[in-house]
């Protein structure tokens, strides 16, 4: 206790002590209730609401709610649909893991070695993280158009790509594009996870005659781990929860190849107006992706890494 | 292999620079294409002649209806500006409650608020938007800010803040007769304003971009923000002006890029608490 040592609590002794711990409690309060207050109502309620939902019959405008039990949740789980958007995810997921974390791991280990401009470089670099989703999209639709700059420059070569009318590559495209926009935010966690790395640990390897490839492998990439586990974690997140993107671009189209559980409940609840599946819909995708998380976490996440 | 090194570095500020260009690109692309005459976007990466009708046609709302994207810009600083102070003042407030007056059962609500960001925000979005539209909040700001207004990543990473000042400095002052609400306005926010800007940046950058909430919570043109009203116009009856459309993608990207670069510094010590950030 701090206050030990203050003229009053020598003076009041145990008495003030307790006093002061009544009145600090009290004013803690009343400057956190606006918070306690705030979560009770916009947090727990409607998230104990979304649940009750789930188990309801309703269109979002009926006094009706009939409750149905499980039907819903057995509906989303023999609804093709919910098999089509987890395999549009993990399609995402596995373009988007690899791509970014060849793209950020390669600018940091560059950035890591230049001694000028590294500052410059960077804030370039971030300058795509910052950009709004519905901006961006709007001009990668257009770049990536049929007739657009892209597709007129590899012309060059007699390449054509539909980059989001193409089925099998449209969702990898959107991976893409939010790589884009990622590269700088991850280089800089690989940076300062390069630069906590200390040297010695290189010196060591280079004596025992371990070559440039050996001591990446068996130091760099170890040492990075955490890093590549916030890379998978928000990818997989992300993958469930895309909506900004598909919505301006595909729509979630061609043939359902780019839709995802952000869009379908979407759709469902302010175009459909059921809210009963809607909700559903929102918990199963909420489950799914803590399993994909949990699960991903215990392929990737070590704790020995500084063994 | 000493030739090898002697060409190392050039090589690598040359690789660095062309991946900048890229990564620049569709930036560059989009203020370029936003200065072009509708027939050079996709043929002419240089434009021959600037024009200004795009932006005109912006601001001038479009085919005479209330689509005016300077209330777009309006709307969208309203937003986003009202959730940032109210985000900092609850936060240093809430923050200071459970770090420093230690209120009872404060831990456990420290460790609340950490598997509060971890809650997937989708399971939010069909029952807030029926508490607005019981509370008959739709079409209105308020519905729009209302669940912005707390955020408990603002308070967490003030409590990783508020951990390093010294009880020392809290007491002396508490001695000299200054009220607990004192202590937080005259001691706390002036040692915490790295710490403010960061929460500031964060905050005001993600609800400026925002967009699906707006797109549910408000149907009316004239209150909506820029990003909303910018899909709806591109999804809209406009596609065939791919001018405008880059004119009003500028806009949404202008204000935080400038914010961005003027206050980088803070981003690179914020970035840090990004990765808890719902």
């Amino acid at each position: 206790m701090g206050s030990l040592n203050t003229p009053y609590s020598i003076i009041f002794g145990g008495e003030f002590m307790r006093s002061e711990k009544a009145r600090k409690n009290i004013i803690g309060y009343i400057f956190s209730s606006p918070f306690l207050i705030f979560t009770i109502i916009m947090w727990l309620y409607p998230f104990i609401w979304g649940l009750i939902i789930s188990f309801k019959e309703w269109n979002l405008i009926s006094p009706n709610q009939p409750w149905v039990g499980l039907q819903n949740y057995i509906k989303v789980i023999k609804d093709p649909m919910l098999w089509i958007m987890v395999r549009n995810s993990v399609y995402f997921m596995v373009v988007f893991i690899i791509l970014t974390t060849i793209t950020s791991l390669s600018l940091a280990l560059l950035i890591k070695q230049i001694p000028k401009f590294k500052g410059l470089f960077i804030t370039g670099f971030l300058l795509a993280y910052v950009s709004s989703g519905v901006a961006y999209s709007m001009v990668f639709n257009l770049l990536f158009a049929g007739d657009g700059m892209v597709n007129n420059f590899l012309d060059i070569f007699g390449i054509e790509i539909g980059w989001f009318t193409n089925p099998n590559i449209a969702m990898a495209s959107i991976a893409l594009i939010v790589c884009w926009k990622f590269t700088g935010y991850y280089a800089l966690f690989f940076l300062s996870g390069l630069n906590n790395i200390s040297d010695s640990l290189y010196e060591a390897a280079k004596i025992d005659g371990a070559n440039a490839w050996e001591r990446f492998i068996k130091i760099t990439v170890p040492m990075l781990n955490p890093t590549f586990v916030m890379i998978t974690v928000f990818a997989t997140i992300t993958s469930f929860n895309l909506f900004t993107e598909p919505f301006m671009i595909t729509g979630g189209g061609p043939m359902n190849a780019t839709k995802t559980l952000m869009l379908e409940i979407y759709n469902r609840v302010f175009s459909l107006l059921q809210a009963g599946y809607g909700s559903t819909l929102a918990i199963v995708s909420g489950i799914i992706t803590f399993i994909f998380v949990w699960v991903l976490r215990k392929f990737i996440e070590r704790d020995d890494i500084y063994e | 292999m000493n030739k090898l090194k002697k060409y190392k570095l050039p090589l690598i500020y040359l690789v660095l620079f062309v991946g900048l260009l890229f990564s620049l690109f569709p930036y560059i692309w989009m203020v370029l294409s936003s200065f072009k005459v509708s027939g050079e976007i996709y043929t002419q990466l240089i434009p021959t002649k600037l024009t200004l009708d795009n932006y005109s046609f912006l601001f001038s709302g479009g085919s005479g209806q209330q689509r005016n994207f300077l209330y777009g810009v309006v709307n969208s600083l309203i937003i986003s500006i009202i959730p940032t102070i109210s985000v900092i003042f609850f936060g240093v407030l809430t923050a200071y409650a459970f770090r420093r007056l230690k209120i009872m059962g404060y831990k456990i609500y420290e460790n609340f608020i950490i598997y509060q960001m971890l809650f997937p925000g989708v399971l939010f979005l069909v029952p807030l938007f029926l508490l607005m539209r019981d509370w008959g909040l739709i079409n209105t700001y308020t519905s729009m800010v209302l669940r912005y207004l707390i955020d408990p990543w603002a308070i967490f990473i003030y409590i990783q803040f508020f951990k390093t000042i010294p009880e020392s400095l809290l007491e002396s002052a508490r001695i000299d007769g200054a009220s607990e609400f004192q202590i937080i306005f005259k001691i706390m926010v002036p040692l915490s304003k790295t710490t403010t800007a960061i929460v500031a940046l964060f905050t005001f950058m993600a609800r400026w971009s925002e967009f699906l909430w707006p797109l549910i919570v408000n149907k009316e043109y004239g209150k909506m923000p820029l990003s909303v009203l910018l899909a709806l116009f591109t999804k809209g009856g406009y596609q065939q002006y791919p001018g405008v459309q880059m004119a009003g993608a500028t806009l949404l990207t202008l204000p935080i890029v400038i914010l961005f670069i003027v206050f980088r510094k803070y981003f690179a010590k914020g970035i840090n608490f990004t990765g808890l950030k719902g």
